[in-house]
C-alpha cells in the first residue's frame, strides 16, 4: 500500500446536516408536483445499491479466461456486459441520465498502461464500478492525472518503466471507460471467481494492478473487493 | 459523413467560451491524432442549456502526446492522453505555436 | 515521524506565517482583459491547473448523498433536466461555491435552484418547505 495515502475514512457528521433538510425538501416537492413518484426513487435507489465493483471483475476475470469474450468486450462493451448480467440499459430502460450507454474497455498491455480521469466533472463507469471513490470527485485528483499522471500513480504505489506508454483517458463527454488489467504472473489454472478476486476497483480505474500474494499456498478463496474493504 | 478519418492530424480549435464547455482548455490550440469514431451525440452546447434534442454532431476520439500538452511534462515521451471531440471543435492539424 | 516528514511539517508551517496581501475584490470599476479572461473560465475545467499532493481518502456516502444522487437522476430520468444541465448549473453556481461545497451539496444545491429557475416551484414554496423538513426532522432527533 502506499505511504503517503492515508486510507482512513472521513469522520461523517453526527448532527442533521442543512444538506439532508434540503435533499428531503426537493424530493418531496418533486413528488408532490408530479416530476417523479416515490416508485421512482425506490426503483433507482434499488439499482443504485445494487452496483458495485463486483461487476466489472467479472468482465475482467471472463475476458481473462475465455479470449473469445474478451474480443467482444473490446468490440462493444455495452453489449458484452450482458453476458455477465450487466444491463446498461437499468434501471430506466434507456440507461442512467449521468452515465449514459456507451461502455468501451481499455486493455492493459506490456506496451500500454490506461487511467481514467474526468476532469470536468467525475464521470465514471456506475453501472460496472458502482459509485466513484470520493478522491476520484476531487478537484485534485481532476488536476493533476491528465498532467501529472505517474506522479499520482507514484503515490497509489504504482511505478511504470518509461517505456511504456501511460495513457490517461479524460471521460469529457459521453463515454465510460473502465481499465482492463493484465492477467497477472502466479494465476495459471485460477477458476473465474479466484480471479475475480484480485481485480479491485483501483485496478480497473488505473491506478493499481492486480497483486497476487506470493506468500499463499494456494489461489484466495475469499473475494478481496468486497465494498467494506474499499480499493 | 464523418470529416475526419481515423489517422487524421487534427488541431482542437480555440473558440471563445463562456460559462460551460466539455471542450478542456488544456487542448486549445494543441495537435493530436484521430484514434476512433464515437457515436454522433447530441452536443453539450445544447444539451446543456436544456435543448435535449439539439444539434447532433459526429464525435473523435483524439489522441496527443503529452509532451505536446504541457511544456513541463514531468513523464515519458512516450505518453499520451485521450479525449473526445465534437466535429466542431477540430480543424486540420496546423502548425502548433507553442 | 521521519525527519523528512518533521522538515516538511515545519517548512509547511513556516510558509504558511509569510504574509500575504489580498486584493479585495468589491464589484470593480474596471479590470483588465486578463483579469476578465481569467474570471470567465469555465469553472470545472481544472485539468492541468497547479496543484500538489493530497492524501486521496475513502469516504462512506452519507444517507443524504446517496438519496441526492436518486433525486436527481429521477429529476433527469423523468426529463425535468439532463445531466448535463445540471452540470452546467454547477458551473454557474461560480468558484465559490463550486470550490466551497462539498460533491453532492452541488448537485442538490444546483437541483432546488433549477427547479425554481424553471418555474416547477417558487421561492417561497421552497422556504415553508425547508421549514417544515427541518422541524420534522429536529423532532424526530
Amino acid at each position: 500500500m502506499s505511504r503517503t495515502h492515508d486510507h482512513a475514512p472521513i469522520q461523517e457528521s453526527e448532527e442533521i446536516s442543512e444538506f439532508e433538510v434540503l435533499e428531503t425538501a426537493i424530493r418531496e416537492l418533486s413528488i408532490s408536483h408530479g416530476l417523479f413518484s416515490a416508485e421512482d426513487h425506490r426503483r433507482f435507489t434499488e439499482w443504485a445499491e445494487s452496483i458495485g465493483p463486483a461487476g466489472g471483475s467479472r468482465l475482467v476475470a471472463k475476458a481473462w479466461v475465455d479470449p473469445e469474450f474478451k474480443e467482444r468486450l473490446l468490440a462493444d462493451g455495452t453489449e458484452a456486459c450482458k453476458e455477465v448480467g450487466i444491463d446498461w440499459n437499468n434501471p430506466t430502460g434507456e440507461g442512467t441520465p449521468s452515465d449514459y450507454t456507451f461502455f468501451y474497455v481499455l486493455e492493459n498491455t506490456p506496451k500500454v498502461h490506461n487511467v481514467i480521469v474526468c476532469t470536468l466533472c467525475s464521470c465514471y463507469p456506475r453501472p460496472v464500478l458502482g459509485h466513484s471513490p470520493a478522491w476520484y470527485r476531487t478537484p485534485n485528483y481532476r488536476r493533476r492525472m491528465v498532467r501529472r499522471p505517474r506522479e499520482v500513480l507514484a503515490e497509489f504505489g504504482l511505478y511504470l518503466p518509461p517505456d511504456v506508454e501511460v495513457r490517461v483517458h479524460d471521460s469529457n463527454q459521453k463515454s465510460r471507460f473502465m481499465v482492463m488489467p493484465m492477467r497477472p504472473e502466479g494465476t495459471e489454472g485460477w477458476s473465474e471467481e479466484q480471479l475475480a478476486a484480485i481485480v479491485t476497483r483501483d485496478t480497473m480505474i488505473g491506478v493499481a494492478v492486480p497483486k497476487v500474494d506470493w506468500t499463499a499456498s494456494s489461489a484466495p478463496s475469499e473475494a478481496l473487493s468486497s465494498p467494506s474493504r474499499g480499493h | 459523413m464523418s470529416k475526419y478519418q481515423v489517422g487524421d492530424r487534427v488541431t482542437v480549435r480555440d473558440a471563445p467560451t463562456m460559462f460551460h464547455t466539455r471542450t478542456q482548455a488544456f487542448t486549445r490550440g494543441r495537435t493530436g491524432v484521430v484514434v476512433e469514431h464515437r457515436p454522433e451525440w447530441v452536443i453539450p452546447e445544447d444539451e446543456a442549456w436544456g435543448r435535449d434534442n439539439g444539434r447532433t454532431e459526429r464525435f473523435y476520439v483524439v489522441r496527443f502526446n503529452q509532451r505536446d500538452l504541457w511544456a513541463d511534462y514531468t513523464g515519458s515521451d512516450s505518453d499520451t492522453l485521450e479525449s473526445e471531440f465534437s466535429e466542431r471543435w477540430l480543424m486540420p492539424a496546423k502548425e502548433e505555436t507553442k | 515521524m521521519s525527519s523528512h516528514t518533521n522538515f516538511d511539517v515545519l517548512q509547511k508551517r513556516v510558509r504558511a506565517l509569510a504574509p500575504e496581501e489580498h486584493t479585495v475584490l468589491d464589484s470593480p470599476p474596471t479590470i483588465s482583459n486578463d483579469f476578465f479572461d481569467a474570471l470567465r473560465h469555465v469553472v470545472h475545467d481544472v485539468g492541468g491547473q497547479p496543484d500538489g499532493p493530497m492524501a486521496y481518502k475513502e469516504k462512506e456516502e452519507e444517507d443524504w448523498e446517496a438519496r441526492t444522487y436518486v433525486t436527481c437522476e429521477c429529476l433527469a430520468w423523468r426529463g425535468v433536466w439532463s445531466a448535463e444541465e445540471r452540470r452546467r448549473a454547477e458551473n454557474d453556481l461560480g468558484e465559490t461555491l463550486y470550490f466551497g461545497l462539498p460533491y453532492y451539496a452541488r448537485w442538490i444545491m444546483v437541483a432546488a435552484k433549477t427547479l425554481i429557475n424553471k418555474g416547477i416551484i417558487t421561492p417561497d414554496e421552497l422556504s415553508a418547505k425547508l421549514e417544515e423538513v427541518r422541524q420534522r426532522l429536529e423532532v424526530k432527533s
